[in-house]
């Protein structure tokens, strides 16, 4: 059962609007202008409140883990994420309340003005994708062909935290070898020299690497 | 037509409008990428052609009473 405020208006909206709905199939008054005010609620204004509640709903449901974890070739991102034992960085980063259950979200979200949009549009290409060049193809198969598109961009989303100016960080010799090419994305963080890949059970045929 | 009971177009709002009411509530039950992406394609397109469909009713009734000279809105209360 939906708890949250969003839900609980498109809900409460959804049932007041089709009770006027069948109400009216029910009764079928004449068209006058009482009826016309009650069509105006039950066919206007309460599904327009229910659609405008439900997208915003729906759209930050699209940012939790269990949403991602909903296609079967994510299925071990997500049990990893939620394995409280687990060393990898997803399932570190996903134990951090900062991240949390939107874990998937907050790093692969393209960041900017922009980025929500970005985002959501390349997610429709992910849903292409499964329903098309993965619907029959196994978690097996689909690890060794699966890597992101742009491997490139998540040093940019690690430096949203992890800023690479800070002293303490600087300190780390490992870290002053490689600033310039860790700023530049041509080491990624989470490769295997480094801190190891995000997702080391699914390794990517072309990760970023010095 | 007003003083007649349902216009046809009405019933077929009512009709389209419980449909798209019946995908939009789905996904917020079942958040995967199904329901979601289903309530906001098929869900707004049932729900913006019954709003549409309501407002030509409407509009066509205020025109029809217009074209009969009577005062808008009165003319099927009695």
């Amino acid at each position: 059962m939906p708890t949250s405020p969003l839900a609980v208006i498109a809900l409460g909206c959804a049932v007041l609007s089709a009770i006027i709905q069948l109400a009216y199939l029910i009764v079928r008054p004449p068209l006058v202008r009482a009826t016309k005010v009650w069509l105006l609620l039950g066919l206007g204004i309460l599904p327009i409140g229910a659609a405008f509640a439900g997208n915003v709903q729906g759209f930050e449901a699209t940012k939790e883990r269990a949403f991602c974890g909903s296609c079967h070739l994510m299925t071990l991102h997500e049990q990893d994420s939620d394995d409280a034992a687990s060393l990898s960085l997803a399932s570190r980063h996903a134990r951090n309340a900062m991240f949390g259950s939107e874990n998937c979200y907050t790093c692969h979200a393209d960041y900017g003005m922009f980025g929500t949009i970005v985002t959501k549009a390349g997610g429709m290409r992910h849903v292409w994708m499964n329903l098309t060049a993965y619907r029959g193809v196994s978690l097996d198969d689909a690890k060794k062909t699966i890597s992101l598109r742009d491997p490139w961009k998540m040093n940019g989303n690690c430096m949203q935290c992890h800023s690479t100016r800070d002293p303490l960080w600087l300190k780390v010799a490992d870290h002053k070898s490689v600033l310039d090419d860790v700023r530049a994305a041509r080491v990624s963080c989470a490769s295997a020299g480094c801190h190891g890949l995000a997702h080391p059970f699914f390794v990517s045929p072309n990760p970023v690497s010095p | 037509m007003a003083a007649r009971g349902a216009p046809p177009a009405l019933i077929f709002a009512c009709v389209c409008a419980l449909a798209a009411l019946a995908l939009m509530t789905w996904q917020l039950f079942d958040p995967r990428v199904f329901p979601i992406i289903v309530a906001m394609s098929a869900g707004q397109v049932l729900g913006t052609a019954s709003f549409l469909t309501y407002l030509y009713v409407v509009a066509n009734d205020f025109r029809r009473q217009l074209r009969q000279g009577k005062e808008p809105g009165k003319i099927n209360e009695g």
